[in-house]
């Protein structure tokens, strides 16, 4: 399926879950998207862990509405897990199946999305493992002058920002000289196909999503 | 033809003193300009005017201006490659970039591959292709960048003090595809700043030489000169003694293997670093040497056993360990934690070690390096050789027994080497401590230091006199 | 160059937005610590209103950085959309709470017209990310159903989180930032 459409298809899916409180709806979409997730051949350890971690919030809610709320609705407390658990499955089904690359040159060309945002989040996000390293940096010049930076001291923040700032200076400039620029029109390498099948399936989804909430009680 | 022409050209940043001042210059079509001057004089910055990036991206042109030649009616096409290697890629992949770069020239998508093919092919990066840019070394990464601004077919190219952090083999090979480039159609024309000038001979360069916020233009002669003597300046060795087998030591390497991403840059069977001596580590660019600095200093893994007063420095805690080896970073911005330089001094006052640098005799060295009276100035908007003094200055104030130095004298004068030296030694020998240095520039050197460590093919080595 | 966003600030963004989200990783377990500390006392969802302010920094330190409409916004949104790229749990629901996010931190400069810059902004800004967070977490955790008193110690731990983090601390970081001309006006 189109990434855009994908990614829409699970905003929409998120919206309606939220504002609406049927437990089977819930479950049956969270059965989909591990579905699609298996499908899509997600290594098990990723999906262990998707799990695993979201139970955290999930008891902490379930606890909380059913033995401590003034109602104890234990119907409402499963509802409420199994939308956290949504929102994960979903959300993932997005994010590991779809590489950031792909996903920016579809909304790109499908969703005509500036290019400078586009791009500019591609080659921040390419910067990622040089500001884990500048973080790690700043504290150890911290320690060098006998001082210790924790998470909450504004220093932190501040030398990793000035540093980013530089960066994104850098950046910019270097894809400027590597032509482009901003509004300019592109070509494209590789064209993200936006077929009438995915459209198909995009509307196909979205009424039985509707069914599925109606229908199940 | 001019493709480039300088008038009387002015510019400096916001909050600074101008760095270029009535400049002049003037580069011929087809011809290679080599632009050199000690770092921090202000090369980059020009490089990014003849670019057209600047003043877009900050500072004003205040006087003058620069005009650029128009072939067959379209605009001077330039390509730039940048100092900082990893710092010019907005894509994951060299493929991805070069397709990100050929999309924004607006080639059409038939023609995109064979242009990708055809630059890589000229810069030999077939196989790396599809690899994670971030794992390359700095020579793959900066083949990889000039194949991205050859597939443009620009008429220009930039290249700024792009060997810097680069291996001499992909130097070399470098230098020769750029004179390939511009042999291959009439009108092509590079110019490149270097502090460094080995290895140009073969590309015939005009040379030109920045001195305070200038350009003079040398005669081909001259320039030859210039070219030659930093070839051999290269081979020069130093007179220490190599240290005797019964000295104290302080630092002990056994079997360590410090590498980078995949690839194995130094092997140490066993190494020991003197106690309370000044010790010299030289090597060819690319070959390791801050890399050594960073593995003493626990800022990257390594393998093997490295021990600080017979313990394994992994089992001191980080805290303490950094607060007995400091390091010197070669970017003097990495080490400030504050803003003005009045609070850098006062941070470092609050956790000195160092006797000698305390009330009057501080304010005599701030005079010496020409820092007085600058308490209430930004760190960050000084000049790159008073950032580097007082860099040096607040990490001197600590007084850590082991300090390493990476690049400590880039970018300073001929009088303030000196001062430097003098500072240094005193300091060294005042608690005592033990001086790592690692420097390009050699001049001088035989009086401040005490051992020379060489890195070459891998291994590192005392080199000198046997005493 | 005009005012607007361009290429660089969008980076810059983006940058800051992966600064926050590496600081914070590390700071995750206290999280996770403070709600299987707080279950079993039935306010295991209050972990959450105490580390609110901590997920809300980047946009108010965008807004005062950039003095621009829809800085906060962007600079919310855009650390959302960063940390789907990077794969934690929530994936492509990230967008919505950091739009959510964006909103309540983008309204406080709205209402202060976009030219007010000092403490004033800060409450504001607090006051509304506070309530945009908090009526957005009314539908999606169920709150209708929690005890009134509940609530009320909530909102308030909400807003103190929110104003130290999002408020305070950001302000000494933006102090530094000015100090250091990296803020343009």
């Amino acid at each position: 399926m189109n990434p855009s459409l994908k990614l829409f298809l699970v905003l929409i899916i998120a919206l309606e879950v939220t504002f609406t409180s049927y437990l089977y709806s819930n479950i049956v979409i969270i059965i989909l998207a591990l579905a699609y997730l298996i499908y899509r051949r997600v290594r098990w350890q990723r999906l262990a862990w998707l799990v695993i971690i979201t139970l955290v919030p999930a008891i902490a809610i379930f606890v909380t509405i059913a033995f401590f709320s003034p109602g104890h609705n234990v119907y409402f407390a499963w509802v409420l897990v199994s939308r956290l658990y949504v929102y994960v499955m979903t959300g993932s089904a997005v994010s590991c199946t779809t590489s950031a690359l792909q996903l920016v040159r579809s909304l790109e060309q499908n969703c005509h999305l500036p290019s400078k945002f586009a791009y500019g989040i591609l080659a921040a996000l390419n910067l990622f493992p040089r500001i884990a390293q500048e973080v790690r940096l700043i504290r150890i010049a911290g320690q060098m002058r006998g001082i210790t930076l924790h998470w909450w001291s504004p220093r932190l923040y501040f030398k990793a920002i000035l540093a980013a700032s530089q960066w994104a200076d850098q950046m910019a400039q270097a894809m400027e000289s590597h032509g482009f620029v901003e509004g300019q029109t592109r070509t494209s390498a590789h064209r993200v196909p936006l077929t009438r099948r995915d459209w198909t399936t995009f509307f196909i989804l979205v009424v039985v999503l509707q069914l599925l909430i109606i229908a199940l009680p | 033809m001019e493709a480039i022409s300088i008038e009387q050209l002015s510019f400096q940043f916001e909050h600074q003193h101008p760095i270029i001042s009535k400049l002049d210059m003037t580069v011929t079509a087809g011809e290679v300009a080599l632009i050199t001057g000690p770092s921090g004089c202000g090369k980059s910055t020009l490089l990014r005017l003849i670019a057209g990036l600047l003043p877009k991206y900050g500072g004003q042109v205040t006087a003058g201006q620069i005009r650029r030649a128009t072939i067959d009616r379209h605009p001077l096409r330039m390509g730039m490659l940048f100092q900082d290697p990893a710092m010019q890629f907005a894509m994951d992949t060299p493929r991805h970039e070069l397709e990100f770069t050929l999309e924004n020239c607006q080639v059409a998508p038939t023609q995109i591959p064979a242009r990708i093919q055809e630059a890589s092919n000229f810069c030999q990066i077939s196989d790396l292709l599809d690899q994670s840019i971030t794992t390359l070394s700095g020579g793959q990464q900066q083949r990889v960048a000039l194949a991205v601004v050859v597939a443009m077919h620009p008429d220009l190219l930039l290249l700024d003090e792009p060997f810097a952090a680069i291996d001499e083999a992909n130097r070399q090979f470098l230098i020769k595809q750029l004179g390939q480039w511009r042999a291959a159609q009439p009108g092509r024309t590079i110019i490149i700043t270097d502090h460094d000038c080995h290895g140009y001979a073969a590309l015939n360069p005009h040379v030109f030489q920045f001195t305070a916020g200038q350009l003079v233009a040398l005669s081909l002669f001259q320039g030859k000169a210039i070219i030659s003597r930093a070839d051999d300046a290269a081979s020069a060795p130093l007179h220490v003694p190599v240290p005797p087998t019964t000295a104290p030591t302080i630092i002990q390497l056994n079997h360590v293997n410090i590498g980078r991403g995949k690839r194995k840059l130094i092997t140490i069977p066993d190494l020991a670093i003197m106690k309370n001596k000044i010790t010299l580590l030289t090597g060819a660019n690319g070959t390791g040497k801050s890399t050594f600095f960073k593995a003493l200093t626990r800022l990257i893994p390594y393998q093997g056993e490295i021990d600080y007063r017979q313990k394994d420095i992994q089992k001191i805690s980080p805290g303490k360990y950094h607060y007995q080896v400091g390091l010197v970073f070669q970017q003097a911005n990495e080490q400030f934690l504050n803003v003005t330089v009045g609070e850098e001094l006062t941070l470092s006052a609050r956790h000195q070690r160092q006797p000698l640098l305390t009330n009057d005799h501080l304010t005599e060295v701030l005079r010496d390096f020409g820092l007085a009276g600058m308490e209430d100035r930004v760190v960050y908007s000084l000049s790159g050789g008073q950032r580097k003094k007082l860099q040096l200055l607040v990490m001197l104030m600590i007084g850590h027994p082991v300090l390493l130095l990476d690049e400590p004298f880039a970018g300073l004068d001929r009088d303030s080497l000196s001062t430097v030296f003098n500072l240094i030694k005193r300091c060294q020998q005042s608690l005592p401590q033990t001086i790592l240095i690692i420097s390009h520039q050699l001049t001088g050197l035989d009086q401040l230091v005490d051992y020379h460590l060489h890195l070459n093919d891998e291994k590192l080595t005392y080199e000198g006199v046997q005493a | 160059m005009k005012k607007g966003f361009h290429l660089r600030d969008i980076i810059l963004l983006a940058l800051i937005g992966i600064i926050f989200g590496v600081i914070y990783f590390a700071a995750a377990f206290v999280y996770n610590g403070l709600t299987l500390l707080l279950t079993p006392v039935g306010y295991g969802p209050m972990a959450n209103d105490i580390t609110m302010g901590i997920w809300c920094m980047a946009g108010p330190l965008a807004g005062f950085m950039f003095r621009l409409p829809g800085a906060s916004f962007l600079g919310e949104f855009l650390g959302a959309t960063v940390e789907m790229f990077l794969g934690d749990q929530w994936g492509a629901a990230n967008l919505i709470s950091g739009a959510v996010q964006g909103v309540g931190t983008e309204l406080g400069f709205t209402l202060t017209g976009y030219r007010i810059y000092n403490w004033l902004t800060i409450i504001v800004v607090t006051a509304m990310t506070t309530i945009v967070t908090f009526a957005w977490d009314w539908f999606r955790n169920g709150y209708s159903h929690f005890a009134g008193q509940m609530l009320v110690v909530m909102i308030i731990v909400r807003f103190i989180s929110i104003f130290l983090f999002a408020g305070v601390l950001n302000k000494l970081i933006i102090n530094m930032l000015d100090r250091a001309h990296v803020i343009r006006r």
